[in-house]
């Protein structure tokens, strides 16, 4: 039944979300650049094109094994802007806070947000701090935006995916998601799962730099790789297919996945990306990654194809196939 | 973690090998139930119906718990998440089944207090931290669920909780075989029967179906070796001509089941009569809560007795569950009921049919 609320599912980045920003923003904001649904906006300012992107984080819990809410809110905002094709430079926080939350806490978050701009080599440059009644907002809430120069030349996008294309991604997957999601519900496993959270701007400097011809960068986030796919193919009007043998899963994320019954293409990434590069920079474009201390896993696992646009389809390990469609409802709320 | 364990029955060259045998095997035009919602989400998450020849069709049945939930159960929880100072609970699935004319979702969105909960044991820990309020559990399950829900009637009564109760609209899987066999134009010529339900109630619970029904039957685990492994059997059955109850999932499923969770289950509860989605009635096919317990049953707390309300108009889930229909034979199919604004259960429930097929299949 349609609904006339807000429902968790619209904050899932799966389909409800996507039909949120069709339906009710897009035609409200109305522009091109917003109309390229990429990770960031591109835009052309005095002859330089700038990527500027924007996202909120409202991870539960806050803090979690591989990161905080801090150095999510800082690299999440790195890559989008890093997936635009841009080298981030600057970066603003606003911070939401609930009274009574503890003063140490806020150091511990402020203090990673710190170190992780540092490490990525941004700098935070403005922000705001507001503060709500106890039991208005759930601890602390964070949104980044940032900004970043495009070299002349560089252009990827969504809508980029070319037949032929070999689709790269920089590392395992769901990390982040069963991490989040395990801490949350208190799952006591002896696993060394954790956040995969990391900036992946040297990464895409080091792609970019090398000239080799790269289509579509995207960090599957929220929704996972699965939807992430789903948006390219249906952004550049191509079928992909995947194999599901390469695809990189820890094991005991896989054995977490098993257990609760989710599938590891819609869980979310907070420190991988996928490259989209036609099948001759394919192998080089691939040592690049593996060279970059954030995507020593990194892999093939598909292909772009002609036929059937806009579809995902994925070969399973026992030789079937099946689509992979996107997320449809909120596998996990308040997961970044 | 045990993840070799789940690898050994992926083995890609052993599932290969089994394709090909079956495909060596099978010539009669077969249609093989699988009777459990994991086998459907199993079977497609593998790509296993691509798989097979084309002889073999692949039923899903009626072990999917939130789509074998009757309309009136559906409206009972609405019902109950309307109330003043009651918390509803249940698993996530069921918050977005319509009823007439609501779903839990749409009254959790209007400030009604409606939980998703992993275990029926997080509903008597909310009902402990919540002594002002009331705390009803949505029982929709069949015998894997049932014996935790026991479980935690029995704590909550050790306990002299109050405040919590459950609404039984749990299931029992043989009573539905058997209403199957009985119900005019279902063909099936073999049963892939839930691997997870025997391990509880072991492979001697469906001694009683075959015998009458001489109908193929076998256990399966949930790995794509396991059901291939059943469905070769179930081919061999019907080439030989010779019916059998066989367990392919020996690993799990013993002849007698878990005794000591039956013996949990029968302090608790009693067999009676349940209303099933698009079948109707199945004498002896629920579990109601024993006399001794009925200050739990939520039914009876709050005098909750809806009448049987017509399901939603041109919905097949009963007939899909049947094995009589295909979604894609439904006309609301991907057309006015689709995941995100689903008309029926089995487009709602990761489980369900037309959500596994609008999901996984082109
Ligand atoms: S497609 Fe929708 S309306 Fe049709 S049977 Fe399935 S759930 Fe019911």
């Amino acid at each position: 039944m349609k609904t006339d609320k807000i429902l968790l599912d619209h904050g899932s980045g799966g389909k409800i979300s996507h039909s949120l920003f069709s339906q009710l923003i897009l035609p409200l904001f109305e522009n091109s650049a917003l109309a390229q649904q990429d990770d960031g906006a591109v835009l052309e300012v005095g002859g330089q094109q700038l990527a500027f992107s924007t996202d909120s984080y409202v991870v539960d819990p806050i803090f979690f094994p591989g990161g905080n809410i801090g150095d999510l809110a800082v690299n999440g905002t790195i890559n989008d802007v890093s997936m635009c094709g841009a080298h981030p430079l600057f970066i603003s926080a606003g911070l939401i806070m609930e009274e009574g939350f503890p003063i140490e806490d806020l150091k511990v978050i402020l203090k990673t947000m710190a170190h992780a701009a540092k490490k990525a080599g941004v700098q935070i440059v403005t922000g705001d701090t507001k503060v709500v009644p106890r039991g208005k907002a759930d601890k602390i809430f964070i949104n980044t935006s940032g900004i970043g120069l495009i070299p002349k030349g560089v252009n990827v996008s969504g809508n980029h995916a070319k037949p032929g294309d070999k689709i790269i991604v920089s590392g395992t997957i769901a990390d982040h998601g069963i991490t989040v999601l395990s801490t949350r519900e208190g799952l006591k496993f002896d696993s060394d799962v954790k956040s995969d959270s990391a900036p992946l701007n040297h990464m895409v400097k080091a792609i970019l730099d090398s000239g080799c011809d790269v289509h579509v960068l995207r960090d599957p986030t929220r929704g996972g790789l699965g939807t992430t796919l789903n948006e390219i193919a249906s952004q550049s009007n191509v079928q992909i297919q995947i194999f599901e043998e390469s695809l990189p899963v820890h094991n005991s994320v896989k054995g977490i996945c098993e257990l609760l019954g989710f599938d590891p293409l819609y869980i979310a990434n907070e420190g991988k990306l996928i490259a989209f590069v036609p099948e001759d920079d394919a192998d080089k474009v691939l040592k690049i990654i593996q060279q970059d201390e954030f995507g020593k896993d990194a892999v093939v696992i598909g292909e772009v194809k002609e036929s059937n646009p806009g579809k995902v389809v994925m070969q399973t390990a026992i030789g079937g196939l099946r689509r992979v469609d996107m997320l449809t409802g909120e596998q996990l709320p308040r997961i970044c | 973690m045990g993840l070799k364990y789940v690898d050994e029955y992926r083995d890609a060259s052993l599932a290969k090998q089994l394709i090909s045998k079956i495909n060596d095997v099978s010539e009669k035009p077969l249609r093989l139930m699988e009777v459990c919602g994991t086998h459907t989400m199993s079977i497609f998450r593998h790509g296993i119906r691509t798989v097979l020849p084309g002889n073999i069709t692949l039923l899903a049945g009626p072990g999917c718990p939130v789509c074998v939930t009757a309309q009136k159960d559906i409206d009972a929880f609405i019902q109950f998440a309307r109330m003043d100072d009651v918390i509803v609970t249940t698993f996530g699935d069921l918050i977005k089944v319509p009823g007439s004319g609501s779903s839990l979702a749409r009254e959790q969105s209007l400030g009604a207090d409606v939980r998703i909960v992993y275990s029926v044991f997080d509903a008597t820990n909310i009902a402990k931290e919540n002594p002002g309020q009331q705390v009803v559990f949505c029982g929709v399950g069949f015998e894997t669920t049932i014996p935790t829900i026991a479980a935690s009637v029995l704590t909550a009564s050790g306990d002299g909780l109050e405040n919590f109760s459950i609404y039984s609209a749990n299931k029992l899987t043989p009573p539905a075989l058997a209403a199957l066999m009985e119900a005019d134009g279902v063909e099936i010529d073999g049963f892939i029967l839930p691997g997870h339900v025997s391990v509880i109630t072991g492979t001697d619970a469906y001694r009683g179906t075959f015998e009458k029904y001489d109908i193929p039957s076998v256990i399966s685990g949930f790995e794509p070796v396991d059901i291939l492994k059943a469905v070769l059997m179930l081919v061999e059955q019907n080439e030989k001509g010779v019916p059998a109850l066989e367990n392919a999932y020996p690993r799990a499923v013993s002849d007698q089941g878990n005794t000591k969770a039956k013996i949990i289950v029968d302090q608790v509860f009693e067999i009676c009569d349940a209303s099933w989605r698009g079948i109707g009635t199945i004498p002896q096919s629920g579990m109601c809560l024993k006399d001794a317990f009925h200050s739990f049953d939520a039914a009876i707390k709050f005098a909750m007795d809806l009448p049987d309300v017509p399901e939603p108009k041109g919905c097949a889930c009963g007939e899909i569950l049947m094995g009589l229909k295909t979604p894609k034979e439904c006309k609301l199919y991907k057309k006015r009921c689709t995941p995100m604004d689903p008309v029926g259960p089995c487009m709602v429930s990761s489980e369900g049919a037309c959500a596994a097929f609008i999901k996984y299949s082109n």
